[in-house]
């Protein structure tokens, strides 16, 4: 039983990280229908950047702040250079540009940092055990599922609750329509991208316990990324909240039960998903 | 001093027969990994052989030794066949070296055998590597060699019940195989053996497996960078407060260290290099690292392994000249070589010419707020077990 919450604790911790992360990307894939490669990207320099800050003295949570605006920052620049003429090309012309964008990002940290794995120092009051009861268990990953409970909540508020979150809504369920009744569109996703990156920077920030920062982040951690996006359903907040902690749990339980096949227990599952519901598990109006 | 003899022959050979001794360029070819994901291996080819030169100039006997990099990108095999049939057959180099991972070693054994091409291997250490030419030599070391002798100390030093866990690729069986059957014929036990894939991003799970099991150890072997560092980081958190000791064999190298943090202390490890050696070599070495590359550039393992392989180079041009028959050269690196390494003394087995050197079984430790490995026990002379195994 014990083991049993431990697990459980871990899938969670787990699929927090990858829903802080990715829910930036089912903003740029649902929404804006961008295939953005690049989003690993923005999470990683997050978390270098956060890195040197903390290394320089500055105490954690400021510098996951800085790191989250830097990353929001960055991701402003690219939109307005390199996303906004790839709206309207083809797939293709995305997937090139943005995985050749990926490449930069990863060319410009081997040269800046080398390639070695980069420590981000977590406050001492954060990095030891932490006693439940019945056994001790680490501080840190609790800390991250609190904080990724707080992030959906606020997430949730703000896409069901706020005037921005209703034109959003209504323009990723039909953006002919949103402009029709007025809503600047591209301001929107100006917008959202922006918030869609600084989320991945601070993914990258808190997440770097269990997603290890080094420059080839952009890509190794990317397929895990497309897959919450795509067993959520592109665009869907809550399907990515719901995919993120689904696949967490069962690939944190499948490597304790089932340790040979661990590697093909999460594929398979996807397979499962997808087959079951195409279009993820809870998609928007538009594509349900 | 048998360098400064052969040197000094050398010298007295070119005093008393000029003319005889034409000056030539001999050529290295060295296939590496010297970008991409990598490329810390590449970095430590480079850095050594840089800093080899410092030592040894580039010239022996009027003979320039021009060193050619090339770089295979990753475990490539096709890459590495690619380019050793380009060093061979345009560069016209005299000798193949380098050699990182075992995919890319196992892929020019043929043609190495075809060519008749002495190859020094630096690093790449799954154990059959040498089996698969007759012209292959190995100067860095063999994944069984360094799993052996902590099997046997283990069980001897309270141990006697552990899980391995290995990552799930040949060199991680290699040493799970070797840890496995030398521990039990010692009398330990295994309760299971856990393979991790090369994925994995988050260990927990599989730790949280073997703390279930109630071990006095774990044996561990990761693929290095990011998840070696993540594995002993989750070790310390779950299973150290536990009891349950970490038994690795590199893991815990003095240029990873800084990366793992306060989680390494206590680790116990066993390696054919770690940095309170006190040779002269090393300490040289050593020294002149951190002067060229900078205060946190330490050798490693592969940089001892191409220190040594150009020390086996350049004793070769010493000995047999600028334009030695292959077969000479093989006949003299199985004439029972030995010499002195920063690492200590080392030798080639003539029979299998893979490296027979002292393994440090060590444990981490901090001193002065320094992390470092300090040695408990120095096993002299370990010939590959594989080898002894497999006849």
């Amino acid at each position: 039983m014990a083991t049993a919450t431990v697990i459980l604790l871990d899938g969670l911790a787990y699929g927090m990280v990858l829903f802080i992360i990715s829910v930036g990307l089912t903003v740029t894939m649902g929404l804006m229908r961008v295939v953005n490669l690049a989003h690993g990207g923005f999470a990683m320099a997050g978390g270098y950047l956060a890195a040197m800050m903390i290394r320089a003295g500055v105490p954690f949570f400021a510098a996951a702040a800085l790191a989250t605006l830097a990353a929001g920052i960055l991701g402003g620049i690219a939109e307005m250079t390199v996303f906004r003429p790839l709206y309207r090309k083809g797939e293709l012309a995305q997937v090139l540009m943005t995985f050749g964008l990926t490449f930069v990002f990863i060319a410009a940290l081997t040269w800046l940092f080398g390639t070695d794995v980069k420590i981000l120092p977590i406050p001492s009051y954060l990095a030891g055990p932490v006693d439940l009861g019945f056994r001790t268990y680490p501080t840190y990953r609790l800390f991250l599922i609190v904080v990724g409970l707080l992030l959906f909540l606020l997430v949730w508020f703000v896409i069901e609750g706020s005037l921005y979150g209703a034109r959003l809504r209504a323009a990723v369920d039909n953006p002919r329509m949103a402009r029709a009744v007025g809503i600047d569109v591209n301001r929107l996703f100006t917008i959202t991208f922006v918030i869609g990156c600084a989320l991945a920077g601070f993914g990258g920030v808190i997440g770097a316990e269990m997603l290890q920062l080094d420059p080839f982040y952009a890509l190794r951690y990317l397929v895990l990324f497309l897959v919450v996006v795509a067993v959520g359903g592109l665009g869907s907040f809550k399907g990515s909240f719901v995919a993120a902690i689904t696949l967490g749990v069962v690939e944190t339980a499948g490597k304790f039960l089932f340790t040979d096949i661990a590697a093909f227990l999460l594929f398979a599952l996807v397979f499962v998903l997808l087959l079951w519901r195409p279009n993820g598990l809870l998609p928007p109006k538009s594509v349900a | 001093m048998r360098r400064i003899l052969l040197g000094l022959g050398a010298a007295i050979a070119m005093l008393v027969l000029p003319g005889l001794a034409a000056a030539e360029t001999v050529k290295v070819g060295v296939i590496g990994v010297f970008s991409g994901g990598f490329a810390r291996w590449g970095e430590q080819f480079k850095q050594a052989i840089e800093v080899f030169q410092k030592h040894h100039g580039k010239v022996v006997n009027g003979n320039t030794i021009e060193i050619i990099l090339r770089d295979a990108g990753g475990p490539d095999p096709a890459k590495a066949r690619q380019l050793a049939e380009e060093l061979i057959l345009r560069e016209k180099v005299q000798f193949l070296a380098g050699f990182a991972f075992t995919p890319n070693a196992m892929a020019v054994a043929e043609l190495i055998t075809e060519a008749k091409m002495p190859t020094v291997i630096f690093n790449a250490a799954t154990a059959v590597i040498t089996r698969r030419s007759p012209y292959f030599v190995r100067v860095s070391f063999t994944l069984p060699q360094v799993s052996a002798p902590i099997a046997v100390w283990a069980p001897k030093n309270g141990i006697k019940k552990v899980v391995t866990v290995v990552s799930d690729y040949a060199p991680g069986h290699d040493s799970e195989q070797t840890f496995i059957k030398v521990f039990k014929a010692n009398g330990g036990e295994i309760l299971e053996s856990i393979r991790i894939p090369l994925s994995t991003t988050d260990f927990a799970p599989f730790f949280e497996r073997v703390l279930q099991q109630k071990p006095d150890a774990m044996f561990m072997f990761g693929p290095g960078g990011p998840p070696s560092v993540a594995m002993i980081n989750t070790w310390a958190s779950r299973l150290k407060p536990a009891g349950i000791q970490l038994v690795t064999t590199n893991e815990t190298q003095a240029i990873d260290l800084p990366k793992i943090g306060r989680a390494a202390i206590d680790a116990i490890g066993s390696s054919n290099f770690t940095e309170i050696i006190d040779t002269p070599l090393n300490k040289r070495l050593r020294a002149d690292m951190t002067a060229m590359f900078g205060p946190d550039q330490v050798p490693d393992v592969a940089t001892v392994g191409t220190y040594d392989g150009l020390q086996l180079i350049y004793m070769t041009v010493a000995k047999l000249g600028p334009r030695p028959n292959p077969d000479d050269v093989m006949k003299f690196w199985t004439s029972g070589l030995k010499w002195e390494s920063p690492r200590g003394p080392i030798a080639i087995d003539p029979k299998e010419r893979d490296i027979i050197q002292g393994v440090h079984l060590r444990r981490v430790k901090e001193v002065d707020g320094k992390l470092i490995n300090v040695d408990f026990e120095i096993v002299p002379d370990v010939k590959d077990p594989w080898k002894e195994e497999n006849k």
